[in-house]
């Protein structure tokens, strides 16, 4: 099945999407859009703020595929970003697939980077890159998901390479660095490294009360097959799942979504 | 040849040298009481990781980068910072990079500005003008160190049950310094997850002896 997409899609697919939003008489408007490729991006407007919802339609990324996704929120706005499907990274031969996203947040702003899961397939080689640019008292949630297979169709990944690097910082200083380096050996390494997990998930809100949501984030943190922690320091709050496989990660994102972010979950996010 | 500078250094990394190491045990407290870390082959695994995947790797990079002549002090400690997993763990490499700053200049080494570990470490012994890979291997090696003597006594495993650990960790101390002293900061990865996760884990341990 695998090897027949491989076949039937085009050696290399590009694609870019950007998105900007701004105030116009009072609210929230699409400021910009581009578009190229096999990139798109939806603009739903909402009563909690936007959402913006990309989207790579060339059904998954292999070797030296190249997507953009970047959205620019301006000041005092609140929006969330997400993904409109789990994306998926195939067996790449060569080079691998890039994937670039970079997200500003202009002050007084709050932005929710909510994607869907990745999900790696053996032999994916991806290189990706998240970067939230946040100024002066901006603030963000950050979602990343990775899914190693899909374990209810008896899919074991043991090779791959992804390297998933993920920064958040303040008017040009680093807050946030969490350079994901997945690999082959990795995967083999044992009980200080995946340790048997097969699905993983980081979650990261950056705001001044960050840490008064530990108690409420660590009260719901016990999802069975899910192994989860949380901290608060510097100014954000961190939370980390680890599981077998990816709906019990799922379920424990979205348990964790409500206490992070109160409101109605994102669109793609309602199952 | 052995100079001066070298013995500075070992000196420095020494556990009789009072930067607090022996407080804090990088989530091996936590991996202890779950049973992770149980025989000296758990602790070997288990250790082996944290230096290829984790911090050990991590440091070894950022402490490379602090020997750098002109190395950007700034942005370093903002990512070194940046980079920390947990509450814990940020006062681990904080702590002790305080620490070290206070003895270095306390011994008649160079002033140098507080921060994480490896990067404090690296300001330090940058005058000492030895290979990055040398640096890179000791630093590791007093890190496994440390961990090893908190296992034996808390797994608890023999003495010498201990050092083996720390012998069969050099050959990878050294290529991973050897790596280290080329590497920039694009190299810097984590695959530690589970170690993360239990630091993370260890700050709602009912009985802790030590602080990570």
């Amino acid at each position: 099945m695998n090897a027949i997409a491989d076949l039937m899609r085009p050696q290399r697919s590009t694609g870019r999407a950007s998105v900007a939003i701004a105030t116009r008489r009072g609210r929230a408007a699409i400021a910009g859009l581009h578009q190229a490729g096999s990139a798109k991006a939806m603009y739903l407007p909402g009563a909690g703020g936007p959402e913006v919802v990309f989207l790579n339609t060339s059904g998954g990324l292999t070797g030296r595929d190249r997507l953009r996704y970047a959205l620019d929120l301006g000041s005092g706005l609140r929006a969330t970003a997400t993904t409109q499907t789990a994306e998926r990274a195939y067996r790449a031969v060569g080079d691998p697939a890039h994937v670039r996203v970079r997200h500003s947040v202009g002050a007084g702003a709050h932005l929710d980077w909510l994607p869907q899961e990745t999900i790696l397939f053996q032999g994916a080689r991806l290189r990706r890159e998240t970067q939230i640019d946040l100024t002066g008292d901006a603030t963000c949630l950050l979602l990343e998901a990775v899914v190693l297979g899909r374990a209810a169709m008896g899919e074991r990944v043991s090779r791959l390479e992804f390297t998933d690097r993920r920064m958040i910082s303040r008017d040009g200083v680093p807050l946030f660095a969490e350079p994901l380096r997945l690999t082959g050996e990795a995967l083999a390494a044992g009980a200080a490294v995946l340790a048997g997990a097969r699905a993983i998930a980081t979650l990261v809100l950056v705001a001044p009360d960050a840490a008064d949501r530990l108690e409420a984030a660590r009260a719901i943190l016990d999802e069975p097959g899910v192994r989860a922690g949380a901290s608060a320091f510097d100014g954000k709050l961190v939370v980390r799942l680890m599981a077998g496989d990816g709906w019990p990660l799922r379920r424990q994102i979205l348990r964790a979504l409500a206490v992070l972010r109160p409101g109605r979950l994102p669109r793609v996010w309602q199952t | 040849m052995l100079t001066p500078a070298h013995l500075t250094l070992v000196q420095w990394l020494s556990p009789a040298f009072p930067t607090g190491a022996f407080a804090y045990s990088h989530g091996l407290e936590q991996e202890i009481a779950s049973g992770t870390v149980h025989d000296r082959a758990s602790l070997e695994a288990w250790l082996g990781n944290i230096l290829r995947f984790g911090a050990g790797w991590q440091d070894a990079v950022l402490l490379c980068l602090a020997l750098r002549a002109g190395a950007d002090t700034r942005a370093l400690d903002a990512h070194a910072r940046a980079l920390q997993p947990s509450a814990e763990r940020l006062g681990e490499t904080l702590d002790q990079g305080r620490a070290m700053a206070r003895c270095v200049s306390a011994v008649g080494g160079p002033p140098v500005e507080a921060g994480p570990l490896p990067l404090v470490l690296g300001r330090a012994a940058a005058g000492l003008n030895l290979r990055r890979a040398e640096v890179a291997a000791l630093y590791l090696q007093g890190f496994v160190t440390n961990l090893a003597v908190i296992a034996v006594r808390h797994v608890p495993l023999g003495q010498s049950e201990g050092q083996r650990v720390i012998s069969a960790l050099q050959p990878l101390i050294v290529e991973l310094a050897g790596a280290a002293a080329d590497a920039g900061p694009d190299d810097l990865a984590n695959a530690a997850l589970s170690a993360d996760l239990a630091a993370m884990r260890h700050e709602t341990m009912d009985v802790r002896i030590f602080r990570t």
